[in-house]
């Protein structure tokens, strides 16, 4: 009987119920949408760095991390790629010479990272190959050697396909190296500072003109992302000289991202929650004072406090119980939606690129986060209607039948 | 059998002090048809309020049968109202999300009777105020004397030693008022229920079998009477 009163009690003020359940779900879809966007936003960084220029996994010469000298080449390049390529887990694996350079144009000149590539191997690594003008990943070239740069740097030396451009640079011994390049194709990813300093050519072209007959990095895809960890802990065990590191130490702003993104939803949820609990605190006061009279005649007749505190939390619970639901299935609706067509950011591509991130958001939540935000909304209705409910139980039911 | 032993109540009623009981005595019998009258301000309300334990004298002693009930804690004089109790409001009162059954049935599913023994009586009690066709109605699709009436079957829906009403006239016509005092006499009557009324009201006054005229906090006067009543 109490659950039915309760039930029927929210529905007395249709109007006001309405409003406080609208309210209730309009800030639980507001929140998870915000959370799923971000979330959405934060993943395709992640996933962006991964794919452009991180990957799964990085080997490099533990020297070459601290002096970045060209001769700190990585030991036993061979068995590792040899080690590598047996696991069945590998995906791609490339080894990549990295020479800082100096380039210039006819138009503009800029410092760059030269990396030198196997095409082939790279494109089991990155996705470079796919973001390409005209789909020439170094592979038709015609007597120069050929170089892809990105769309940034090409504004930027006013160069465009089939531009001669020439890049200096030290080679071994330290002697300094001057070679001409053709560019074969253009490129751009989502992250333009990545862009601005990054330069594409072939291995064997590099080492002709560096001396250099080794690479610096050995970049690592795998096919299943969640064997990271024990991987590189196999790795560390065959090869315990080499700096070997998973793109969570490699690229450590993005998990600092990840631990942001968190606490960003936390802080969202508490605003989330609190909103709620002030808009219950207010529609059940309001209830209580404006039942006064007949909560006071329940308690005459013979309805003890603990029966009313409780009517009172029922009805809150119910209120929330309603809200909820529809909040969570609007949410769950616009997120299945968009996160298969995409949110168009277009009109803000340039700021996003320069943060990594594509100009489509598709927002994505954790399953995970309907139950919390299902438990957090009950919990807080809960808590928010003890105010009210206690106000009920301070009535005295002599004065209410006589003054209300 | 109520007994109510110089009962002395004193309201704050701002910064003046308002002395609402001035040393009642009073004993009311099993089935007695009672009637507690006089102006407003008088301390009808509050004698019943008193006596039904909604609120406490600051001194005098209130026995409703052996039970003292100052000596019970909130909760115990909760249930005892509950269980020995009736109340009709001046205002009916009754919960208005729920229907006619529904509000009578309410207080015997506090006492945790089952759906027989509540069914029964629900049915019973309807019928003897002559409601049974308006079961499913809610408050407010009834008149002023058909709540008042549902009311009165609340009331004696706990099988409760005894019934107070305050006023419960107060808002109705003479032809509902009429049909309330035949109902609740005939309880009386043929049930034995003990009914204590506060009323200014001489249609209720006119049929009651005892006559308790209060005036500033005071018994002025305590009259039986033959009923005379057809």
């Amino acid at each position: 009987m109490i659950f039915k009163i309760a039930f029927k009690n929210i529905w007395r003020n249709k109007l006001r119920s309405w409003t406080v359940i609208t309210a209730i779900a309009l800030g639980i879809f507001g929140g998870l949408a915000v959370i799923s966007t971000a979330t959405g936003l934060s993943e395709m960084r992640q996933n962006n760095a991964i794919r452009t220029y991180v990957s799964h996994l990085q080997i490099h010469d533990s020297a070459y991390l601290k002096y970045g000298a060209l001769d700190d080449t990585i030991a036993k390049e061979k068995d590792i790629l040899k080690f590598i390529k047996k696991n069945s887990n590998t995906a791609g694996v490339s080894a990549r010479l990295r020479i800082e350079s100096f380039v210039q144009s006819a138009g503009g000149t800029s410092g760059i990272l030269l990396n030198g590539i196997n095409p082939t191997d790279e494109k089991r690594v990155t996705i470079i190959s796919e973001m390409l003008q005209e789909g020439n990943f170094l592979e038709d070239f015609n007597r120069k050697p050929p170089i892809l740069i990105s769309q940034k740097l090409a504004t930027k030396l006013n160069a465009k396909v089939k531009t001669t451009i020439q890049c200096s640079f030290t080679g071994a011994g330290g002697l300094p190296v001057t070679g001409v390049f053709k560019v074969v194709d253009i490129f751009s990813t989502s992250n333009s500072m990545y862009d601005e300093i990054n330069a594409f050519v072939r291995i064997e072209d590099l080492r002709a003109m560096s001396q250099v007959y080794g690479s610096h990095e050995i970049a690592i895809t795998l096919q299943d992302e969640e064997q990271v960890e024990s991987f590189r802990d196999e790795l560390i065990e065959h090869f315990p000289t080499h700096h070997i590191a998973t793109w969570r130490g490699i690229a450590p702003e993005l998990g600092y991202a990840d631990k942001m993104m968190d606490l960003v939803m936390t802080i969202f949820l508490i605003i989330i929650m609190l909103a709620l609990a002030f808009g219950i605190v207010n529609t059940m006061l309001m209830a209580v004072l404006e039942r006064k009279k007949e909560l006071g005649m329940l308690i005459s007749v013979g309805m003890n406090k603990q029966k009313v505190f409780w009517m009172i939390v029922w009805e809150s619970i119910f209120l929330a119980l309603i809200a909820g639901p529809l909040g969570i299935a609007a949410s769950f609706l616009a997120i299945q939606f968009f996160g298969r067509q995409g949110i168009d950011l277009s009109f803000a591509a340039e700021g996003l690129r320069s943060v990594g991130l594509d100009s489509i958001i598709y927002p994505k939540l954790n399953p995970v986060y309907y139950i919390v935000i299902g438990i957090l909304v009950v919990i807080t209705a809960i808590i928010s209607c003890i105010y009210p409910a206690k106000k009920a139980l301070e009535l005295n039911p002599s004065e209410t039948l006589r003054t209300a | 059998m109520i007994q109510v032993t110089d009962i002395q109540k004193t309201y704050n009623d701002g910064k003046v002090q308002v002395q609402a009981l001035r040393g009642i005595d009073l004993v009311i019998k099993e089935g007695e048809f009672t009637a507690i009258v006089g102006p407003s301000g008088s301390g009808k309300t509050t004698l019943l309020n008193i006596i039904g334990g909604l609120d406490s004298p600051n001194y005098g002693k209130v026995k409703i049968g052996n039970t003292d009930i100052a000596q019970l804690t909130e909760n115990e004089l909760i249930d005892f109202r509950l269980n020995h109790i009736g109340f009709v409001f001046q205002s009916y009162n009754l919960i208005p999300v729920l229907t006619a059954k529904e509000n009578v049935e309410f207080l015997m599913l506090l006492q945790k009777k089952d759906d027989k023994e509540r069914n029964e009586r629900t049915t019973k009690l309807l019928v003897s105020v002559g409601l049974e066709d308006q079961i499913n109605k809610k408050p407010n699709e009834m008149s002023g004397g058909q709540q008042q009436r549902v009311a009165v079957a609340r009331a004696l829906a706990s099988k409760p030693d005894f019934v107070l009403a305050d006023e419960p006239t107060a808002n109705l016509d003479s032809t509902a008022t009429a049909n309330l005092l035949d109902i609740m006499l005939r309880l009386n009557q043929e049930e034995n229920i003990t009914f204590i009324f506060s009323t200014h009201d001489q249609r209720v006054i006119d049929r009651a079998r005892r006559v308790i005229t209060m005036e500033d906090g005071k018994i002025l006067s305590d009259s039986m009477k033959q009923m005379t009543d057809k």
